[in-house]
């Protein structure tokens, strides 16, 4: 066991930097795949509770789509499938753009359990002050709506940040694919074990932070009520 | 849109069929690692109830780290890390170390949902049973456990369609399942968009059932359990 340490000092300068610069594109990935989600997830959420089956009903089967078929079958469904019809992005935009359609599902399901929590009566009481719906959804239920659904939108980053370790597979420079590549090019095999400790390492350091807030969030709420 | 049907022309019926079998392979390899995770789950829940310290912190760093990484990194670790260190004991097939890593993964989750399910009982059952004369043993197994089946059965389906979607991961270590399948035929018809969306049908062929039985399960167990 001490030589496994000892070889992880030796090599920690050529591998802590470059694993470094991976995390820091792993970061940048889950945070635009956050906000195409948010927002995309708003959209999905608000069509899913209209009164209209035109807007409930496509938006009820992206939501299946979404979320009954794996994230990586979606991933390569937009770089290599779409790339076959015409449409090409590069990795990174692949990725944004497939994890955040797919978290859109997740996220609208998260809006529209918050929605749906915050009591008819709200609504009505909102309506009968002279609100139009739109205003009543602005300035009555969301801002309510929000404290029920930080904690599961915590939960849902925490499961983002592992999620975009599938996207090695399309060749984005993440901590997965920087760390096959390390073992890989520079036939570092031997150390292969340190270099997936330090990748662990990484994602740690970004997930258990965010676990840390959404229990406090979590706490947070029942404060709220 | 027609012309995109068209290119299943060649491939349709023989696409069918392996991708049928790789979906066999898919829902075998899903089913193993459910029940390891499950067996791994359940001990999880229950070391903490022994209340041996050394015991509890060993258990708390599992879930903390298993439920913290990626599942990809973990079956990296078993299939490539191990052996190219040098343990060749621990040398395994592509599709035992995906049972293991989809396994030891889903066991830390599954250790939260049954604590929670265990915990979210009121503690005069537990009370009530030990003061009858059980054992500790007995009033878990006759008493609290079967109770506690309610709370857990709707996030274990839910468990059961995130580790559907996850055995996709194992395509990366060649694991003999769907996605693997679908790489193949996308590379030999240079079809990738038929293949994968194929693929995708397959996947939600399988999770479908699965969703449902979440909805079913959550309205079923929710009727008379105290909330809040």
């Amino acid at each position: 066991m001490p030589e496994f340490w000892i070889k992880m000092w030796e090599w920690w300068p050529e591998i802590f930097p470059v694993l470094l610069r991976a995390t820091a594109m792993t970061v940048q990935v889950m945070i635009g795949a956050l906000i195409v989600a948010l927002i995309l997830g708003m959209a999905v959420a608000l069509m899913r509770i209209s009164k209209f089956k035109l807007l409930r009903y496509p938006a009820l089967f992206y939501t299946d789509v979404m979320r009954g078929t794996p994230a990586l079958v979606q991933i390569f469904i937009i770089y290599f499938g779409l790339s076959d019809l015409g449409i090409e992005f590069d990795p990174v935009s692949a990725a944004i753009i497939g994890l955040g359609m797919n978290g859109a599902a997740y996220v609208g399901e998260i809006y529209r359990a918050g929605i749906e929590a915050i009591h008819r009566g709200q609504v009505e009481a909102a309506l009968s002050l002279g609100m139009t719906p739109a205003r009543a959804m602005r300035y009555i239920i969301l801002p309510q709506a929000l404290r029920l659904m930080l904690p599961p939108l915590c939960n849902y980053a925490i499961l983002l940040v592992k999620d975009t370790a599938i996207i090695s597979t399309i060749a984005a420079p993440e901590i997965m694919f920087e760390a096959r590549r390390l073992v890989q090019a520079t036939f570092m095999y031997s150390i292969s074990g340190q270099i997936y400790l330090l990748c662990a390492g990484f994602y740690l350091a970004l997930t258990l932070p965010l676990s840390q807030v959404a229990k406090r969030l979590e706490k947070a709420k029942e404060r709220w009520r | 849109m027609i012309d995109f049907l068209r290119g299943y022309e060649d491939y349709l019926g023989g696409w069918l069929w392996e991708m049928g079998i790789a979906s066999l392979a898919t829902l075998q390899l899903m089913f193993v690692s459910f029940w390891l995770a499950c067996a791994i789950g359940m001990v999880a829940a229950l070391i903490p109830m022994a209340r041996i310290k050394a015991l509890n912190l060993l258990v708390k760093l599992y879930i903390g780290f298993f439920r913290g990484v990626p599942v990809l990194v973990i079956l990296y670790w078993i299939y490539f890390a191990l052996p190219e260190m040098g343990y060749e004991v621990l040398v395994v097939s592509s599709y035992t170390a995906a049972i293991l890593g989809l396994g030891l993964h889903g066991g830390a989750f599954l250790a939260e949902i049954f604590r929670s399910g265990i915990e979210s009982l009121h503690k005069g059952q537990m009370e009530a049973a030990l003061s009858l004369g059980m054992t500790p043993a007995k009033a878990m197994a006759y008493i609290v456990l079967p109770q506690a089946i309610r709370v857990v059965l709707p996030p274990i389906a839910n468990f059961a369609v995130g580790l559907l979607k996850e055995t996709a991961l194992c395509s990366i270590i060649a694991a003999p399942e769907l996605m693997l399948r679908a790489k193949d035929l996308a590379s030999s018809s240079f079809l990738p968009m038929h293949a994968f969306v194929m693929a995708a049908v397959f996947y939600y062929i399988m999770s479908f059932p699965l969703m449902r039985a979440v909805e079913y399960l959550e309205v079923k167990m929710g009727k008379g359990l105290r909330t809040g």
